[in-house]
């Protein structure tokens, strides 16, 4: 070898030498060329042998090594077709395997002995058996690791269209049958692998990593031998089973190397068919038990199941019926992966639990796929999941933790899979499972589970499986004893609790009184829920509520009892409210009474008037007691009168306190505005409100309407704010007109034409601003209405006589 | 045939029977140049004819005789005056009187005696001629007529596979085996060597035949070591429980037949000479002798007629020997082995640096295998060593 000089860089270097060992090859390549034109075969041996003597070098890095290899194989191609060629000629070969073991270095000799040897095979092809066999055991005297590899790939890459194929029990004779190629080959790997797991022991530790880089590099070599025992067509089922695996994990497991067990387990998996795997899944899982304690075992078993899931799915596609069908009856395929896995787990004390976890994921991808019936696989490995923590001891791990990510991967599949909320109730373990999770994971599960539940719209139908999910779900439906000390984010309980809402919705029984009781169980768990959370989970039991109950009148032909429970029902309803009461709320347990109110109208059972005044009356009471903003008492008012203006089934006793109160409750609103506003919205109760005594019909009370609007015109007067004053003249003026189209005979335009000049008078004089030019539209409209209704032909526009615009 | 100078009056030619159907050899000179020679064996009958011829026409030669000799001989390089003949045999061709004109002479030695091999070295030659002389009165003419000589053995009835456990304690452990103890001169050692205990860095193993050539005796004993052949067996450092196989094929190397005490002036004997080098170039080895012996070619020739491209010789991978199949074989040999070879080391502890450890000389040693040396040469093990 050439020397080199200091100032080289270690890249610069590896160049140079490997430019001068090339140009060596080049000149040797082309002296083996000439000799053979000539026919001088000794010659060109001798030259042959002087260029592979370039592969002794020991200053190469396996890439240099690998280029250099390259190009003397190549031009070692050319001289074995050239032999090739002279040998089916009729020369002797035997005598040219003699003659290149006289060669006195080792590494030239072999190669040329198996170029030789190849071509002896190729043109007679009695020994191959013999040959095959010599060459194997004589390149066991390349001890040097990378120089050994090479060598070996030579020898598999050659003899790689000649090895014998075909089935036992044939070809006794010299030509060899697959058991001869599976020793071959098994012998060249087993050697292989000693040379590619001794690199590990050689030179510095400092130097660990860059040859861990250069071993990694080499690692295909090995893997080679393996891709072509899976080649070998006459390799069946039962020969695999018996010679080829055994062979194969022997020497894994001996080897005692991580780097060499981790590529060559996932290496067996890739190469031979899933068929096998199938039938050697013990003694597989098995070594990985035994592998040492740096390999990622999880890798190796979980890439093993993922292809065979894969398998039975594409095996599912192609035949008919079921994966299960498609699997030989023998392999117990879960049972196996599942006793495997426990063994993996408790043998190896080094397993990270975080992989742990991870087997059971990918065993719970595996009962999905292979079995996707089989729900209680699925719980088992729940089941063990579970029991493996005990057994460690462990109790909660943090959602951000590798641990927990697993975990929650591992909760989350049933939920992809299924998309059904109710078979993942069916999972025993799986609550129990989630309790593992500390209380940041399970909320996020929760969520998950919630989505999923609302984009798959799975209905719970039973009072059972409402406890199920809400106990599943806890952590949103109650405060948890390991819940963080901190202040809860309104908008984000919001979102979360929106969610939950939207899940009672689905709550849904088949029969009615079944749904009552999902509604009670349900009402049971959300009520402990705190504050916070009944404000959003309450409302939506009421309003199922309400559903029901009208679907106890569409029943009330079958049923009937159905009075009575639609009592119940309301009286349900009114205790849930009262709750949203007691938790402070105002508005909201409002608005439910009087939707309630609007329900029991409709309804109309047996008692329903005194039920419906108790709703008002509880929602008058609210009105008065709790809600002290004046915007949001005139919004309350205006919700009250609305209701009130709907229901008709009050006699006048109740019907007649119920009017006058709310007249009194607009008129004491604090705000003038608002007074008038509220006023004015009154005089509707007179006009179409009903009531028993009307026969349900509007009550059409002229009077008492005016009554109203004269009160309104009254405080408006009272308002210091002139443009305020405009405003609720222009809105009284279009209360009147709706009247006086109503026909009520208490309205005359004179009135109309004093209001109509009341606003003209004043309307110039406001200070030009974006409201006074909303009034004035408003105002121009209203008079435009008219206008239109007195120019329009059908109507009768006798009306608006002598009207002032 | 310069040597007779001019001015002789006549011309020796001896012509042999059989000349040119006579399978001819090529013979090392004492100058090393080869020379093609008529092969024969032990016991053959040598005859032909002797023609002499006169240089001038019609003149006359007298003479006191004419005789023809067969010898064999040893010559000592250093010692070039005494020629040690062995065989010497002699017949006459005429009585004294006068030639007139060109005379055959017809000879036959009968079934021969040829007990040795020609053999060239370094300080020996043992060479067998044929020697014309026309006895004069004045100076002799006389002609010399080389052959060859080659000794052939049958198969040995013993022939033990060489097999050893050597070391150096806590540092190299090897058992080496060679499939037999006596070679043919056109044979294959097959053997393997199997690592036992590895501490020490290899580089790598070569196999070396070493040609010892003993001339003399007493005080003015010669001792010439020739490498004859240097063969790389092993590449890179084994690790414990590996085995490396070994095949040497000894048809390419010029090699003569062991050959003991001939005529009490000479030996030649050879040795495999097993050599592991260190990373730091220091070398460990352990020598052993081999008998190498000639066969007969008869079957050979038959075979080569037979042998059109297809019929191969199955001996050239066939014999390796099998790879020790599984441990528990090993084990078994094991044993004896190591009673074998431990006991002559405890007897020995005292010399143990001289016989076990030895510096050789160009290589800058600290120790290496070597045993030979002290009692491995002349008592060699006994059951190699017929």
């Amino acid at each position: 070898m050439p020397a080199t000089s200091q100032q080289l860089s270690p890249v610069e270097e590896q160049e140079k030498l490997l430019d001068d060992a090339l140009g060596q090859v080049k000149v040797n390549a082309f002296q083996v060329k000439r000799c053979l034109d000539k026919g001088k075969l000794m010659d060109a041996l001798k030259h042959a042998s002087a260029m592979l003597g370039e592969l002794r070098t020991s200053l190469l890095s396996p890439k240099s090594y690998y280029e250099l290899y390259m190009a003397i194989t190549d031009e070692l191609r050319h001289m074995e077709l050239y032999l090739l060629d002279e040998f089916q000629k009729g020369r002797k070969v035997t005598d040219l395997y003699e003659l290149v073991q006289y060669a006195g270095n080792i590494v030239p000799r072999l190669y040329l002995l198996i170029t030789v040897g190849l071509v002896y095979i190729k043109s007679n092809s009695g020994l191959k058996r013999d040959i095959l066999n010599d060459l194997v055991e004589m390149c066991r005297g390349v001890q040097h690791p990378l120089r050994g590899l090479f060598l070996r790939n030579y020898l598999l890459q050659c003899t790689r269209n000649v090895l014998p194929d075909s089935p036992e029990m044939e070809n006794e004779d010299g030509n060899g049958n697959v058991r001869d190629s599976i020793n071959f080959v098994l012998m060249n790997f087993a050697e292989m692998n000693k040379l590619w797991v001794r690199m590990q022991h050689q030179g510095h530790s400092r130097e660990k990593q860059n040859r861990e880089k250069e071993r990694e590099e080499l690692r295909i070599l090995v893997g080679t031998n393996l891709v072509r025992l899976s080649q070998l067509e006459s390799v069946t089922m039962e020969k695999y089973q018996k010679i080829v695996l055994p062979g194969i994990l022997e020497q894994v497991v001996s080897c005692k190397d991580a780097i060499a067990q981790e590529y060559l387990m996932e290496c067996i998996i890739q190469v031979f068919p899933d068929e096998f795997h199938l039938q050697t899944l013990n003694p597989f899982l098995k070594s990985c038990a035994e592998l040492e304690t740096g390999v990622n075992v999880k890798n190796i078993v979980i890439s093993l199941m993922e292809r065979l899931a894969v398998f039975s799915q594409r095996s599912d596609g192609v035949g008919s019926g079921s994966g299960e069908d498609n699997f030989p009856s023998n392999v117990q395929l879960f049972e196996v992966f599942s006793d495997q896995v426990a063994s993996i787990i408790s043998n190896r004390q080094d397993l990270p639990v975080e992989d742990m976890v991870s087997l059971q994921v990918a065993l719970v991808n595996l009962a999905h796929k292979c079995y996707p019936d089989r729900v209680d696989y699925v719980d088992k490995v729940m089941l063990n999941s579970t029991e493996v923590f005990a057994r460690l001891g462990m109790e909660r791990f943090e959602a951000n933790s590798s641990v927990g990510k697993e975990l929650q991967k591992l909760l989350r599949i049933p939920i992809d899979n299924y998309n059904n909320l109710l078979t993942v109730l069916k999972l025993q373990h799986y609550a129990t499972l989630m309790e593992h999770l500390d209380y940041n994971g399970r909320k996020l599960l929760s969520i998950y589970i919630l989505n999923n539940a609302l984009e798959s719209e799975t209905v719970i139908s039973s009072q059972e499986q409402v406890e199920q999910a809400l106990n599943l779900v806890s952590t949103l439906v109650s405060d948890q004893p390991d819940q963080p000390k901190i202040e809860v984010d309104i908008e984000e309980l919001a979102e979360e609790q929106g969610l939950l809402s939207r899940f009672i919705h689905q709550f849904k029984s088949t029969s009615s009184d079944q749904q009552y009781l999902v509604l009670l169980s349900a009402r049971k768990i959300l009520g402990a829920g705190g504050a916070l959370r009944i404000k959003h989970t309450l409302p939506p039991l009421v309003f199922q509520a309400y559903q029901l109950a009208h679907k106890y009148k569409d029943l009330k032909e079958e049923d009937s009892m159905w009075e009575k429970k639609c009592q119940k029902i309301f009286q349900f309803t009114h205790s849930t409210i009262t709750a949203l009461v007691k938790a402070e709320l105002a508005e909201l347990p409002l608005r439910l009474f009087l939707q309630g109110a609007l329900a029991i109208n409709q309804i109309g059972f047996e008692n329903h008037e005194t039920v419906a005044y108790e709703f008002l009356s509880q929602a008058f009471s609210l009105y008065e007691d709790e809600i002290s903003d004046s915007k949001a008492q005139l919004a309350a008012i205006t919700l009250i009168v609305g209701t009130l203006e709907q229901i008709s089934c009050f006699s006048e006793e109740n019907a007649e306190p119920l009017r006058t109160q709310c007249a009194l409750a607009a008129s004491k609103l604090l705000k003038k505005p608002d007074q008038c506003r509220g006023v004015a919205t009154c005089s509707h109760l007179f006009w179409s409100g009903k009531s028993l005594a009307s026969n349900r019909e509007e009550t059409h009370d002229g009077k008492r309407v005016v009554e109203c609007l004269k009160k309104g015109l009254r405080i408006a007067k009272q308002c210091m704010d002139i443009s305020v004053q405009v405003q609720l003249y222009v809105e009284l003026l279009n209360h009147y007109i709706y009247f006086f189209e109503k026909g009520n005979d208490q309205i005359s335009v004179q009135v109309l034409n004093q209001v109509v000049g009341k606003i003209k008078e004043e309307l110039p004089n406001l200070e030009s601003s974006d409201e006074t030019e909303q009034i004035t539209k408003h105002f121009n409209n209203t008079l435009e209405h008219v206008k239109s209704r007195m120019e329009s032909p059908e109507s009768e526009n006798v009306l608006y006589e002598g009207i002032e615009i | 045939m310069s040597f007779f100078g001019f001015g002789q009056s006549a011309d020796i030619d001896i012509c042999l029977d059989g000349q040119d159907s006579r399978k001819k050899v090529e013979v090392k000179t004492e100058d090393g140049k080869k020379e093609l020679m008529l092969l024969y064996y032990d016991g053959e009958t040598v005859s032909g004819k002797v023609n002499v011829s006169l240089k001038k026409a019609g003149s006359k030669l007298e003479h006191q005789g004419i005789k023809i000799e067969f010898i064999g001989q040893i010559e000592l390089f250093y010692d070039r005056g005494n020629h040690h003949e062995f065989t010497s045999l002699v017949k006459e061709l005429a009585r004294p009187g006068e030639m007139i004109a060109h005379t055959s002479y017809t000879f036959e030695f009968s079934c021969v005696e040829k007990p040795f091999e020609v053999y060239t070295g370094c300080n020996v030659r043992l060479r067998y001629f044929l020697k014309v002389t026309i006895v004069r009165r004045l100076a002799d003419i006389i002609k010399e007529v080389d052959i060859a000589v080659h000794t052939l053995s049958s198969y040995p009835e013993m022939n033990n596979s060489i097999k050893m456990e050597v070391g150096i304690e806590d540092c190299l452990h090897i058992e080496f085996e060679y499939n037999k103890s006596k070679y043919h001169l056109k044979d294959v050692i097959v053997g393997k060597i199997y690592f036992l205990l590895v501490r020490i860095k290899i580089k790598h193993m070569e196999i070396a035949i070493i040609k010892r050539e003993i001339t003399g005796s007493g005080p003015n004993t010669f001792t010439e070591n020739e490498t004859i052949a240097k063969y790389e067996i092993m590449d890179g450092a084994p690790v414990r429980g590996e085995s490396i196989p070994i095949r040497v094929f000894l048809a390419g190397y010029e090699l003569t037949p062991t050959m003991r005490d001939i005529n009490k002036k000479f030996s030649v004997r050879y040795f495999l000479n097993l050599v592991l080098m260190d990373t730091e170039d220091r070398r460990y080895f352990k020598q052993q002798e081999i008998t190498l012996w000639r066969k007969g070619d008869r079957l050979r020739k038959s075979n080569v007629q037979n042998n059109q491209g297809q019929d191969i010789s199955e001996d050239h991978f066939l014999q390796i020997v099998p790879h020790l199949p599984d441990s528990s074989t090993v084990k078994a040999d094991d044993k004896e082995i190591f009673t074998g070879v431990r006991s002559p080391t405890n007897d020995e502890d005292v010399s143990t640096s001289d016989t076990f450890l030895e510096n050789t000389p160009n290589d800058n040693l600290i120790q290496h295998m070597q045993r030979e040396a002290g009692d491995g040469e002349q008592n060699s093990n006994p059951e190699n060593d017929e």
